[in-house]
Order: structure tokens, then C-alpha cells, then sequence
């Protein structure tokens, strides 16, 4: 019982306070992005763009074959990053990383061909995390409360 | 459960809402160089009489100690502000038939078409989930919007009439002060372009009362009454409430730079 108790608690916890961290997006997730539509994908650091209203990054993901997918993963705002302690040198090309997501739910590559995600953080090769959080974490202000 | 066990949780439960109370810039990555780079609010501001400090890693809530005021005696709204209750709306509309389809339609789209999601002001009372800073004199109160496209209000507080300006994107404040604790803020002259927070319609008779207090040093409230002739069928009031975030400012934040976004909201 105490070991299922400490789990609710921390659930709780955990509950409480992502409810009022600043990740949200400027739109509606659902209107962009497939909630049901998660992928993880491993790969190297193509680069980097920190934008507003939303840092991107590309990751090159090769197959068994060897041929190269490269997904752009839309992230949170340069200034919720910047407040959480992360910056534009948090991911460098060429660094292996590992990214979960979820897909554009139109399918449309990007101008530059890319395919087309949004990120819920990111993992380094060491383990570390970065770049944590997505605008799918909290309800866009479309519901109403 | 035990009755010991329930109260455990209870306190658990308890201990998580206050820490939900710190303000925003807490987090388990923040590092002090980078927190430090932002600097503080500056002499006066609302940094100078709070111990707990911002970037404060999840530890230390502000210190709550009394409401400061101003030389004019007036309670002092000024600080940096972060949303407690973000998305928070009081519950349902009373809207018309005609806008309760409205938003019906709106949410059957993912509210696809928020004027929010193209760069556009998220208008009044709608806030960002970005900081807010206030700039406070006698004569006006200046908020300062790091979201909502780096917007501002200027709520006037010296006596003058409604602007003749109308359909405007934020509205036109003015405001007055209930004795030294209350300052009421009038805003009309709206467009019907922006939506109301939960993606409601307005239209371009909505009146927009907010009363503005300080309970302690770390808070403002703001206590939200909107009358919308056009569109609700009576008035709805909800609660509001910042905690204030010490040892920061406001941070850039340029929405059109890059907003693919737009070609991209495809909805249901």
C-alpha cells in the first residue's frame, strides 16, 4: 500500500505541475498534429533553427538500406526553452540523438522535403535530456474550463 | 485506505497544488547562468522585497508577504507575471444559439482557424501562456504581453473618456481605482475578430470589466466580468490569477519569424 500510495503521489505531483508549465503553442496541437500518431525515431543532427513561434530541428534517420529520412520536428518557443536553461548550442549538428514525436497529421512534407513532426523531447546519446515538452502536453485554450 | 493513509495523500495532494504555485521559470534544467542572463526586474520592481527568487529550481515559492504600494498609496500591480490558471474560463458561456454554433463548429475543427495560430492578438481578456509585465503610474497602467504577439494594453487611469477609436483588436481600457486595493478596468470599443479564450465568439458590443488587486506580494488577481449583448445572454465572471516571477523579465518572443505553422492547421 505504501508503495502504491508513493505512486499516486508522485503521479499527482507530476500531474500538478506539468499543469502549469508554459509549453503551450500559439495553436490548436489537434489542428496540426496526430495525438495518435507517435513515433521515435534515432538519428544524427542535421541542424538547428531557433525561431520563433517555434524552434525547429532536423534528424537525419538512415534504414537498414542506408537511405536517409530527414524529419523536422517542431519544438516548443525559443523563450520557454531559453527559461528552462536550454539555448541554440542545446543540440549540435552531427550529435546522435533519439526523438519521440508525433506526425503532422496533414502528411505534407515541408518545402524542403522533410517530413514533418512535433517533438516531446529529446534524448542525447549519453542519456541526457533535452529540449522536454510539447504543445501537446497541456489542453489548447480551446477547451473551455 | 486508512484514515492515515488518506491523509497522507491529502497533504501529498496539498503540497503538490502549492508547488503548481511556483512561479514558471522553476524547472529541474534551469542553470543559473543562463536563468542569470535575464536579469532581474530592477530597482522597485517587484523583485526587490521577495526572498525566494525566481529560477528557483523547483525549491522555494516566492516569500507572500504583504501587497507593496506605490507612493500614491494605491496597491502595486506592477511585476512579472505568469498565468496560474491558464485556460481557465469559469465553465461554459451563456451564449446565443447563434454562437453557441459558432463555437461548435470551431472545436469540430480543432479551432483550426484561431486568429492566435496565424500571429494574430489573441485580444482581451484572452491572455498567453507567456508572461505579462505591468508598468504601473498615477496616470496609466501599461501591460506588456510577451505572447499574444507582443502585445500591450494601456489601461488609463486619468480620468478621461473612452476613446472614440473603435473595432479595435484589444479593446480600449480605462480604468479606476475602489479606495487604494481595486483598480476597475473598463474596456470596450472590440472588434468581433479575435476569439474569446475556449474559442467562444464575441461580437463588437463585448464589455470587458476587470478588477485588478494584490492579495500579497506574490499574486495578482484579477476578478473578470464579460457582458456581450451580441452574443451571451447574460454576464460571465471567472477569476484570474498570477504568480509573480522574481529575478526575470520578459524574453522575446517574434511570432510571424517563422510560422509554417499556418499552412499546416488542417483541423479534424
Amino acid at each position: 500500500m505504501r508503495l502504491r500510495l508513493g505512486a499516486v503521489t508522485v503521479a499527482a505531483c507530476a500531474f500538478l505541475l506539468t499543469a502549469v508549465l508554459p509549453v503551450m503553442a500559439h495553436h490548436s496541437f489537434q489542428a496540426e498534429y496526430d495525438a495518435t500518431k507517435t513515433i521515435t525515431v534515432k538519428g544524427t543532427i542535421q541542424k538547428l533553427e531557433w525561431v520563433n513561434p517555434h524552434a525547429y530541428f532536423w534528424v537525419d534517420v538512415k534504414d537498414a538500406n542506408g537511405k536517409v529520412t530527414t524529419y523536422a520536428f517542431e519544438t516548443l518557443s525559443p523563450n520557454a526553452l531559453a527559461r528552462q536553461g536550454w539555448n541554440r548550442n542545446s543540440l549540435k549538428k552531427g550529435e546522435e540523438v533519439t526523438v519521440d514525436g508525433y506526425l503532422a497529421k496533414d502528411g505534407k512534407p515541408l518545402a524542403d522535403g522533410s517530413t514533418h513532426a512535433n517533438s516531446k523531447g529529446v534524448t542525447r546519446a549519453d542519456g541526457r535530456k533535452v529540449f522536454q515538452g510539447s504543445s501537446a502536453d497541456e489542453a489548447y485554450t480551446g477547451s473551455t474550463k | 485506505m486508512t484514515k492515515r493513509e488518506a491523509g497522507s495523500v491529502a497533504i501529498a495532494l496539498a503540497v503538490a497544488a502549492g508547488m503548481a504555485l511556483i512561479p514558471l521559470t522553476s524547472s529541474a534544467q534551469s542553470d543559473p547562468a543562463t536563468t542569470g542572463k535575464f536579469g532581474s526586474v530592477g530597482p522597485g520592481g517587484p523583485g526587490k522585497g521577495g526572498k525566494g527568487g525566481g529560477g528557483s529550481k523547483g525549491k522555494a515559492s516566492p516569500s507572500l508577504g504583504p501587497a507593496p504600494r506605490m507612493p500614491d498609496g494605491k496597491a502595486s500591480l506592477q511585476g512579472v507575471w505568469s498565468p496560474a490558471n491558464f485556460g481557465f474560463t469559469g465553465g461554459p458561456y451563456p451564449l446565443q444559439p447563434w454562437a453557441q454554433e459558432v463555437l461548435n463548429q470551431r472545436r469540430a475543427n480543432q479551432s483550426k482557424d484561431d486568429p492566435e495560430g496565424y500571429c494574430l492578438p489573441a485580444g482581451v481578456p484572452r491572455i498567453s501562456p507567456f508572461p505579462q509585465k505591468t508598468i504601473q503610474t498615477p496616470e496609466v497602467l501599461v501591460i506588456l504581453e510577451e505572447g499574444n504577439i507582443h502585445s500591450y494594453r494601456q489601461v488609463f487611469l486619468d480620468g478621461r473618456p473612452h476613446s472614440k477609436e473603435d473595432q479595435l483588436w484589444m479593446g480600449d481600457s480605462i480604468g479606476k481605482w475602489e479606495g487604494n486595493d481595486v483598480l476597475v478596468v473598463d474596456t470596450t470599443n472590440f472588434n468581433d475578430k479575435t476569439w474569446l479564450g475556449g474559442s467562444a465568439p464575441h461580437t463588437d458590443q463585448l464589455h470587458v470589466v476587470e478588477r485588478f488587486s494584490r492579495p500579497d506580494l506574490g499574486h495578482l488577481q484579477v476578478d473578470i466580468t464579460l457582458e456581450d449583448p451580441g452574443a451571451f445572454t447574460k454576464p460571465h465572471s471567472f477569476q484570474r490569477i498570477f504568480n509573480l516571477m522574481q529575478n526575470t523579465d520578459l524574453l522575446e518572443y517574434v511570432c510571424n519569424e517563422f510560422n509554417i505553422d499556418k499552412d499546416h492547421l488542417v483541423g479534424r
